[in-house]
């Protein structure tokens, strides 16, 4: 049960066969590193918002079901109200003053500020979920290892995220162990309890270090590091569409930059 | 040991029309109904993924069904946690590597005593005793995961059998033991029975299952399609090659002689031994 849901939680792609799926991984990397430096450059909230406008377009055409992007978001968008209710306590900056408790005075800027930050939140999550929700980890990791990444960290890289779900799958089947030789991991005070999880944590990290040292086996039985300069079976290619993509992903970003710093538009 | 069911006490064990489906939609049991009844000493046997863990995990609470229910002494099982239950139904998984999380062998044997509760004393006894009945007393200070999988099988084993519960269900003990090893295990299993306890034992060597089992349920493809004495299984071998089971030399060398007065219905080598000596005998 556990076990499903991490995995799901772990790895956010899902096929599909949309021009954001299909583009390459590197455009896709690089918008997504663009569309982040725009959010924080904009400091507007209107051209904020239009900027979460845009990356919700991106969403639907994308075809991002509804249940497993609230299911990815859900906590972003918790985070944003949290934002949008802390700032203002936290800021009694500026004028006019909307209401005043003891202490806590709650200014107008200061709403907006929250509620700007929290839109900027909103869209580098929207931003980083579509990478991940459109490209699967393995044509990441062979992107970032194309763009100059050294080949034995994108291996761990790679390595590590398909380890993720086993990991979580390590830690369901020690609760069970556990709770099948008499444990009740939720009875008990809360000290008991938090001792309950150390015992599972424990045996869960003992476990991943050995199934590091079997791994390291088994790359090099399969003659892992045997050459520098290794082969690829599929070397990803530019074409037109991906250079096209790519125009429109500077122009998002240059855009609007030469508005603001040049010719001085409040974005 | 021979049960003795009476009216007053029902079965240790039972299912009841359980349906269970896992959380990716596999169906893994289709309405199975079987009754385990103290003192039995059962082989579920079954193809690879017919169902047999599933049915582990649901007696001792480790999976819920998603149709019928489980009763463990006559309780709906549903009521109870995992480690209530553990005190009736002690599972040894089917991998070890999966069970054993201690740094020490010693530990491992008496975090389940522990944990029911009983005083420090009665514990290390009961630990003690389960370590000697696997024959592991000597590697009380090592580390489990380090062991070879023949000793890790065992502590696994002996860290159910110091709870004391009196259902062990076995997940394919003896898998990675050698023969000598295997025969080991099996009598200890056996003693434990002669004491009461009931054993259900899931395995793949039929042999074993001719040798110590009293009754036999053959599962396939989520069904439980066969539930007898194991003679009787034995002596249908058409029933078990549907289930893709194949009986012991010993049983099929028997069928192939019945033709010449061998009674097919033997179940060891030294039942079969005997066989054809009487045969023989008469024959001279
Ligand atoms: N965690 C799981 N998630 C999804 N499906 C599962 C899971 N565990 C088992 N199954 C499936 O449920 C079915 C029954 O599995 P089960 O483990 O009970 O079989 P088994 O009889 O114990 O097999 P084996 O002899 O290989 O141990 C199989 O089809 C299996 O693939
Ligand atoms: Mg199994």
């Amino acid at each position: 049960m556990g076990c499903q849901n991490m995995t799901g939680f772990v790895d956010l792609y899902s096929e599909g066969g949309t021009f954001l799926h299909r583009i390459d991984a590197r455009v896709k990397i690089v918008a997504v590193l663009f569309l982040s430096v725009l959010a924080f450059l904009l400091s507007n909230v209107y051209s904020l918002t239009l900027l979460l406008a845009f990356i919700f377009i991106l969403l639907f055409l994308a075809r991002a079901s509804l249940s497993r992007t609230w299911f990815a978001l859900r906590f972003v968008i918790r985070f944003m109200v949290l934002i949008v209710v802390l700032w203002p306590i936290f800021d009694p900056s500026g004028t006019p003053v909307w209401a005043t408790f003891g202490p806590v005075k709650i200014t107008e800027p200061a709403v907006w500020r929250g509620v700007t930050s929290a839109v900027r939140v909103g869209c580098l999550a929207c931003v980083w979920y579509i990478l991940m929700f459109t490209t699967s980890q393995r044509d990441l990791v062979r992107a970032l290892v194309k763009m100059g990444l050294r080949f034995d960290f994108g291996l761990a890289l790679a390595i590590s995220l398909r380890f993720l779900p086993t990991f979580s799958a390590t830690i369901d089947s020690i609760k069970d162990a556990e709770r099948a030789r008499g444990m009740e991991l939720d009875k008990g005070s809360l000290l008991k309890r938090s001792r309950n999880y150390v015992a599972i944590l424990v045996p869960t990290i003992v476990s991943a270090l050995r199934s590091a040292d079997t791994l390291s086996l088994a790359l090099h039985s399969r003659a892992y590091g045997a050459r520098a300069d290794r082969t690829y079976l599929r070397e990803p290619k530019m074409r037109r569409q991906d250079a096209a993509a790519l125009s429109v992903v500077i122009a998002l970003l240059v855009v609007p930059v030469f508005f603001k710093f040049v010719l001085g538009v409040p974005l | 040991m021979i049960p003795c069911p009476t009216a007053d006490e029902g079965p240790i064990a039972a299912m009841r029309n359980v349906d269970f489906s896992y959380d990716d939609g596999t169906e893994a049991l289709h309405s199975v109904t079987l009754d385990v009844w103290r003192g039995e000493h059962i082989a579920l046997v079954g193809g690879n993924g017919s169902g047999k863990t599933t049915i582990a995990k649901l007696l001792n609470g480790l999976l819920r069904p998603s149709r019928g229910h489980v009763l463990v002494k006559g309780n709906d099982a549903a009521k109870e946690s995992v480690a209530a239950l553990s005190r009736t139904v002690g599972y040894a998984f089917q991998n070890p590597d999966h069970q054993l999380f201690c740094s020490t062998v010693a530990e491992e044997v008496l975090f389940g005593p522990k944990n029911l509760g009983f005083a420090d004393a009665k514990a290390v006894e009961k630990a003690d005793r389960a370590l000697s009945l696997m024959s592991i007393g000597h590697l009380k200070d090592k580390a489990p995961l380090s062991l070879s999988l023949g000793d890790r099988r065992r502590v696994s084993v002996a860290s159910v059998i110091a709870m004391d519960p009196e259902v062990l269900v076995l997940d394919e003990p003896s898998t990675g033991l050698d023969a000598g090893e295997a025969a080991e295990l099996m009598r200890a299993l056996d003693g434990l029975n002669q004491e009461g306890k009931t054993i259900i034992l899931i395995t793949h060597e039929m042999r074993l299952v001719a040798e110590h089992s009293e009754r036999v349920l053959v599962m396939a493809h989520g069904h439980v399609v066969l539930d007898c004495r194991t003679r009787v299984a034995f002596s249908e071998p058409e029933a078990l090659h549907e289930s893709g089971l194949i009986p012991p030399a010993a049983i099929q060398l028997a069928h192939r002689l019945s033709d010449f007065g061998v009674s097919p219905e033997v179940l060891t080598v030294d039942e079969l031994a005997e066989e054809v000596a009487k045969v023989w005998g008469a024959r001279i």
